[in-house]
């Protein structure tokens, strides 16, 4: 469950998300869409604790993340646009790092590091150093590391950067499974294919402000008045903005 | 001509980042200047003050002071030289620059010589103003005409750092160049031990306590030249030209000071010229082999299955546990950081071993009173290097994985926390063993009984020494936890979570702040050491019983400003760590 209140986050004199307001219940999988310097990855910043918001507020699963940060972020799993892991570490390492940061016991942590290391198919490559990954693997090590508490939310920024199909595929399911076992998902990404083939509910953000919220099947609907394309639609809803 | 365009490039976009004007940088510009600024003041005043006071006061003599300055001299060309090649390592084999222009049509030649002078200069700015700043103090003493100062500055000072640099680049590219034969681990471990081998063998050589006896006992003419007692192998090197320049300039022997003079900028240019021959012919061909050192990482230290390793139970809470196992491989994997570690460990145990095994003999409490604080500020020098080095870093290492702690319910303050607990418990241990070494020689005085020199015996101390040694070893903790509060807590406030390498955040803009700061409290602490040391050495003369009051002084003068420092740096670094990511 994510609750996001009239938030709004400036830089100086430029807002960089101006009043949005949003709910995301359990169970749903929501895609944030925006052309590049939207507000998107601004607005997931602040939902994970890296920016503070100017004003507004954010709850997640029930917990304030500015007077709550901790109960908060222990509910969530985030998946940052860059994968930056710490070179030194294995993956595996890593992903127990990021266990224990969770303050997951250890026998269960063992368990779990096993358990997303097998879903995200990680084992032939898992036990060397992360200066050594691709940016595919690093990716899938950060989709593992976001997953090994089981979150009750998770929150991803740009998830297909640097993946190549077989990867993307992987990831694609790993997240209907995670939605399917009942987490709600919250996505930002350039795909328009895949917040179609994946999101329950898609937004649409633009210069700071939501243009467009509904379901994919009135998103449907609408692209029967363009071309039946979502890109048109996208297009057209943000050229509108621009214009 | 690509040399130029390059060199007005890299410029152009110092400037543009150094002339920023959002309020923060122009709090930090302020900030800068002031200290930097403070600092070259107090540097002028404090090298201005201990020439007047050896000289007039402890009356060593020109020539005893100016050998002093040459061990000084050696200890900074030794700094310098081992900087430059772990730093030119980096940023000649390590750069993403270096990678991005050897894909131009830019000769191997230019991108070496381009690199060499980025290294250089990034890390010698600071030397050369406090060097500056330190010759204004030491000239205006003795009344020097302006020439000294544009001599000493761009004849002898420059020349002398870019000697330095050019031998550090030499010695790293010829390593380079076998790491295609021999195992670099070999190599690594060869240097390190020549270096520390030639550093105990200058001092054997050199031995200040040995000179200052030869020296004294034909005082007062102290201010004659002693050249005989100059041993051979000293005067090759670079150090004792710089303070044969100062000595003969000071004495009006310009046929003298013009002859050291041009062996220094002779050597400095063939020495560079020499630097650009073996780099024209072995930098492409050594950086190709750099990438086929994939890693420095000593197999045997990987304590696989090991209570080191993330998969073991351990008695800390999850969180503790994950961030201190995570420091451990951070820093046993990243060569940088434990040759470094190892070769700094080595020079404070031939330190600690010269220290330990002094055998004190002089007469005059004053004389006393200065090799003791020189042993105790040089103590708290040594314990400042490694918090700046390895404490400053720390939270910068995050790197761009800091997003990890900022999105997970563990908090920056406690990682800060943790970070802090590890650098601090271990310089604080260490400190307590360099303190107690160093006051081996006060509090375990040997008296010879037979005819041989081990045949001795221990005389008890006399109360004063006990108090002057015991009260040391209690405040140098304190000093530690201090210099590490502020090294750790500024370390935070300048965190460049860019960087990758230590060293280069070690040596950064806020590095040198912090450094500069520190340097204010240790010159602090020997003006609150200095008369409580004069005075107890000449109750120690006079067999008066010692003024236990003096203790309470002295840790109220020292504990009161430590307490204030360590808050401050606290709270300014856990605070800014709450800065949007």
């Amino acid at each position: 469950m994510i609750e996001l209140t009239n938030l709004t986050k400036s830089f100086g004199s430029f807002v960089a998300v101006n009043d949005v307001s949003l709910s995301i219940p359990s169970g749903e999988f929501f895609g944030f869409l925006g052309p590049n310097g939207a507000g998107k990855t601004t607005t997931i910043k602040m939902m994970t604790g890296l920016f503070t918001p100017t004003s507004g507020r954010i709850a997640i699963n029930g917990f304030d993340v500015e007077k709550e940060p901790q109960e908060a972020k222990a509910t969530f799993g985030y998946i940052p646009d860059h994968p930056y892991l710490y070179d030194k570490l294995t993956g595996r390492e890593f992903i127990y790092y990021m266990g224990g940061l969770y303050k997951m016991e250890r026998n269960d942590l063992k368990e779990n590091v096993d358990r997303v290391i097998d879903l995200l198919e990680l084992a032939s490559w898992i036990d060397k150093k992360t200066e050594d990954y691709s940016q595919g693997m690093r990716q899938r090590v950060t989709f593992a590391s976001a997953f090994v508490h089981k979150p009750r939310t998770i929150i991803i920024d740009e998830p297909m950067v640097g993946l190549d199909p077989r990867s993307a595929r992987i990831v694609k399911d790993s997240l209907k499974q995670q939605a399917k076992e009942g987490a709600s998902i919250f996505m930002s990404t350039h795909i328009l294919e895949m917040a179609e083939e994946l999101c329950d509910r898609i937004a649409i953000i633009n210069k700071s402000k939501i243009i467009f919220l509904d379901t994919r099947e009135n998103l449907h609907l609408h692209k029967t008045k363009y071309d039946g394309n979502l890109e048109s639609v996208f297009l057209e809803l943000t050229k509108e903005e621009n214009e | 001509m690509t040399f130029l365009h390059i060199l007005w490039f890299k410029n152009l976009m110092f400037w543009k980042v150094s002339s920023k004007r959002d309020v923060g940088m122009v709090v930090r510009n302020v900030g800068s200047f002031i200290v930097f600024g403070s600092f070259a003041v107090g540097s002028f005043y404090f090298s201005n003050f201990i020439t007047a006071y050896l000289l007039e006061n402890v009356r060593i003599g020109l020539f005893l002071f100016h050998r002093f300055i040459g061990m000084l001299l050696f200890v900074f060309f030794v700094t310098i030289n081992l900087g430059n090649m772990v730093v030119s390592f980096s940023t000649l084999y390590r750069s993403p620059e270096v990678d991005f222009l050897l894909t131009s049509p830019v000769s191997y030649l230019n991108i070496f010589v381009i690199k060499f002078l980025d290294n250089f200069f990034y890390s010698s700015g600071t030397l050369f103003m406090v060097g500056f700043s330190v010759l204004l103090g030491y000239g205006y003493y003795f009344n020097l005409p302006w020439h000294f100062y544009l001599l000493m500055m761009f004849g002898v000072l420059v020349p002398f750092m870019f000697l330095a640099a050019c031998i550090a680049v030499i010695v790293l590219l010829l390593l380079m160049k076998l790491a295609s034969k021999v195992n670099f681990r070999l190599l690594i471990s060869g240097i390190v031990l020549f270096y520390i081998s030639q550093i105990y063998f200058y001092f054997q050589v050199s031995s200040p306590v040995h000179l200052v006896q030869e020296v004294m006992k034909y005082y007062p003419y102290v201010d004659l030249y002693f050249g005989t007692l100059d041993p051979m192998a000293v005067k090759i090197l670079p150090n004792f030209w710089v303070s044969e320049i100062m000595y003969f300039y000071v004495t009006n022997n310009f046929t003298a000071v013009t002859g050291y003079t041009s062996l220094l900028v002779l050597s400095t240019a063939g020495l560079f010229i020499f630097a650009l021959a073996i780099a024209d012919a072995v930098f492409y061909s050594t950086w190709i082999t750099s990438l086929t050192i994939k890693s420095l990482t000593i197999k045997s230290l990987e304590f696989k299955n090991s209570i080191f390793s993330f998969g073991k139970r351990s008695f800390f809470s999850p969180q503790v546990e994950v961030i201190l196992k995570k420091e451990f491989w951070q820093f046993i994997r990243e060569p940088s950081q434990w040759i470094h570690f190892v070769v700094m460990m080595a020079l404070l145990l031939i330190f600690l071993s010269s220290v330990s095994s002094l055998n004190i003999k002089l007469e005059t409490p004053e004389l006393k009173a200065v090799v003791y604080l020189v042993v105790f500020i040089f103590n708290i020098f040594l314990i400042n290097s490694l918090a700046l080095r390895f404490g400053f870093p720390m939270m910068s290492l995050e790197g761009n994985a800091f997003w990890t702690i900022r999105s997970t319910p563990v908090t920056a303050a406690k990682v800060y926390w943790i970070k802090f607990t590890v650098v601090v418990v271990f310089l604080g241990i260490l400190s307590i063993i360099i303190s107690w070494l160093s006051n081996i020689p006060y509090l375990y005085i040997r008296k010879v009984v037979g005819e041989q020199p081990w045949m001795y015996s221990f005389i008890e101390p006399s109360d004063t020494v006990k108090l002057l040694s015991y009260s040391s070893m209690i405040v140098t903790p304190l000093i530690t936890i201090t210099l590490v509060s502020l090294n750790f807590g500024l370390g935070s406030v300048y965190s460049n979570f860019i960087e990758k390498n230590p060293i280069r955040i070690a040596s950064s803009q806020g590095a040198t702040m912090t450094f500069l700061l520190s340097v204010v409290y240790l010159v602090f602490l020997l003006g609150v050491y200095y008369f409580p040391a004069t005075m107890l050495f000449t109750a120690e003369m006079k067999e008066l019983q010692p003024d236990w009051r003096m203790l309470k002084i002295i840790f109220f003068a020292i504990g009161f400003p430590s307490v204030v420092i360590i808050a401050i740096s606290h709270t300014v670094g856990i605070r800014s760590l709450k800065r949007d990511y």
